[in-house]
């Protein structure tokens, strides 16, 4: 908020934020139940028959037998990157910029990690021995395999999701107390009971902040770990292709690169739908647009360098592979992912096209876009052609996955409209700082410390 | 029952010098409520030491030794020889530990959190609604001559509205 308009006041935040939260038109309500609609038909449908019908039901079939459930899920763990570690890392360099809109970046973050995981019990076919990958004493006397890269990311994971749990919560405690004193009903108890009695006294604000700062310090490599450890579950096999170094830098900032862009979509939307245009302002589309610039420019990088990797391998399968990737039966599809990842975002160059809102829009969308097409290029491109060339097989997503992936993303829609009415989207405390102080007034006795 | 005298201030220089001339005045230890963090409350009200450095470390010691512990011990109990690579294999078992550690760091500093900021709350202390607004507030537990002193002190700082506060009237 702090460069439009300066004359508001503190007590409007809290007006603004409480609105937000209280007033509900008929808008949402409808959008909510369209979410429900789509994900309970789009994605809880298919799988029930999925279940019923067995695995066979997808279009996953030897050798491509990771399809896009895992494309799915390395997607949404890439966009659940930018929230918190971008919250994270402008807290610690203290961006004044971030406090307007880190709360909807980090439920993002949470609620993309949560579709994620719905992605894995999809993909497992028997999801109810999920609690097989967990370790803990059983009269099975089954243990988890700890060299395994699929049990590196259940612990990455799991830390992952209850540290961006407790950093957005943390956060909100003196939001929830505003609100708290504010509300009626139920809403009122729910309130009193997050909020856990915060009064904002100088004791609390000095524990929540060293709390905060570590928290954030211990969630930044966190969060780096975390989709290092998706890539070793590919470049640790020796499929061509996917057996490469590269691999945990690429899914890093392929990551946060797709997660920034996400966090465009979500800004605009909470802007335009919520009423937050006092808060989140052209400087928030600049800056995001400028760190999408950069990120977009590294992921070209590594792009590049990953041909240049296989290229220099020299080995025939290397060859084949990249041959396949560029030519093949996936390339328009790879060309594509070129062309909304490498080429378009150079259009942020202009500042005039990052302070503008709905190309801003546009251009994220499209950037998401091409990162799940990078996702499926990975496990379809390298999966489809092996070494032996009789077990070579196109792998094409059947009805039943694609319809998942749309309801996915209802999913994540249905989650984040249910967050924006019962979190503050937008920190009160935080935007104050960033205000105009209240300023002192002249007359009243000094006080002197001799 | 304690009793406190509250000062509703509009700007923080004014309630944060409230709050030291009643802490030099000897009444009491003065407690400042505010809807953000005062830079500089520190210097007046005194230095803060929080334990919370202490449980994050020992809590990311504590989760390192336990994640290397669950990986290494169950290596060791359910033995599963692979192509000669040895039983305990380091550099997998350190990301678990790695992990490990993040994790109970993480937990530890809630737990550091809420102990030494006393959450939750199980009774009403001295609070005032307009503080999560736009009041700057400085409480302070006084009782008889101190708390007309206090009062006094209050007003001559520019108070807006100086209040009663206990536990059966909040």
């Amino acid at each position: 908020m702090s460069t439009e308009d300066r004359s508001m006041r503190f007590a409007d935040v809290n007006d603004d934020v409480v609105r937000s939260l209280v007033v509900t038109g008929r808008k949402y309500y409808i959008t909510l139940a369209c979410a429900i609609a789509v994900t309970l038909l789009c994605f809880f449908f298919p799988w029930f028959y999925q279940l019923y019908y067995g695995i066979g039901a997808a279009g996953m079939n030897h050798p491509t037998v990771w399809g896009t459930y895992l494309a799915s899920f390395i997607f949404w763990i890439g966009l659940s990157h930018s929230g918190t570690l971008l919250s994270c890392v402008l807290h610690i360099t203290n961006s004044e910029w971030r406090k307007a809109m880190y709360r909807s970046a980090e439920a993002m973050t949470l609620f993309s990690l949560m579709v994620a995981a719905m992605m894995v019990m999809v993909h497992v076919g028997r999801p109810w021995f999920i609690h097989w990958a967990l370790p803990y004493p059983n009269q099975m006397e089954m243990w988890p395999n700890f060299r395994s890269p699929l049990l590196f990311d259940v612990m990455a994971i799991g830390t992952y999701l209850t540290g961006s749990l407790i950093f957005i919560y943390m956060g909100s405690i003196p939001d929830f107390a505003a609100v708290r004193d504010r509300t009626t009903g139920w809403r009122h108890h729910m309130y009193v009971l997050l909020s856990l009695g915060w009064r904002g006294t100088d004791t609390e604000w000095h524990r929540l902040g060293w709390a905060y700062t570590f928290l954030a310090v211990l969630i930044i490599p966190l969060a780096v770990s975390v989709h290092s450890i998706v890539s070793w579950d590919f470049a640790m096999s020796i499929v061509p292709g996917l057996h490469q170094t590269i691999f945990a830098p690429y899914f890093v900032v392929g990551a946060i690169y797709s997660g920034t862009a996400g966090i465009v979509t979500v800004m605009f939307v909470l802007r335009k739908y919520m009423n937050f245009e006092h808060y989140i302002t052209k400087l928030h589309f600049d800056n995001l647009g400028k760190r999408l610039l950069v990120l977009a420019l590294i992921c070209t990088y590594i792009i590049v360098l990953e041909l240049f990797t296989g290229l220099y391998i020299g080995t025939s399968t290397e060859y084949e592979q990249l041959k396949y990737k560029l030519t093949g039966f996936y390339a328009p599809l790879y060309w594509e992912m070129i062309l909304f990842c490498a080429v378009a975002p150079l259009l942020l160059i202009s500042k005039r096209f990052r302070t503008s809102f709905v190309p801003m829009l546009i251009l994220s969308i499209a950037i998401n876009i091409g990162m799940y097409t990078e996702r499926f290029l990975i496990v379809s491109t390298t999966l489809s052609r092996q070494y032996l060339p009789e077990t070579w097989r196109v792998y094409v997503p059947s009805l039943v996955e694609v319809s998942i992936l749309v309801g996915s993303v209802a999913m994540f829609v249905t989650l984040f409209l249910l967050f924006v009415k019962i979190f503050p989207s937008v920190s009160i405390y935080e935007v104050k700082e960033t205000m105009t102080q209240p300023a002192r007034k002249r007359g009243h006795a000094e006080w002197q410390t001799t | 029952m304690a009793d406190h005298v509250v000062g509703l201030f509009d700007d923080a220089e004014s309630a944060l010098a409230a709050a030291g001339r009643i802490k030099a005045s000897g009444i009491g230890q003065p407690e400042l409520i505010s809807p953000i963090p005062v830079h500089g409350a520190d210097e007046v009200l005194g230095p803060k030491k929080s334990v919370i450095r202490r449980f994050t470390f020992f809590g990311g010691i504590i989760g390192g030794l336990s994640g290397f512990t669950l990986a290494a011990g169950t290596a060791v109990l359910y033995l599963h020889p692979t192509g000669g690579r040895p039983i305990i294999t380091f550099p997998p078992f350190l990301i678990i530990t790695y992990e490990m550690t993040i994790l109970f760091g993480i937990l530890a500093t809630v737990l550091g959190f809420l102990i030494s900021a006393r959450f939750p709350a199980l009774r009403d202390r001295v609070y005032v609604p307009e503080a999560a607004v736009d009041k700057f507030v400085v409480t302070i537990q006084c009782e008889g001559d101190a708390s007309n002193q206090a009062r006094m002190i209050l007003g001559e700082m520019g108070a807006g509205d100086i209040r009663q506060w206990n536990e059966a009237t909040p």
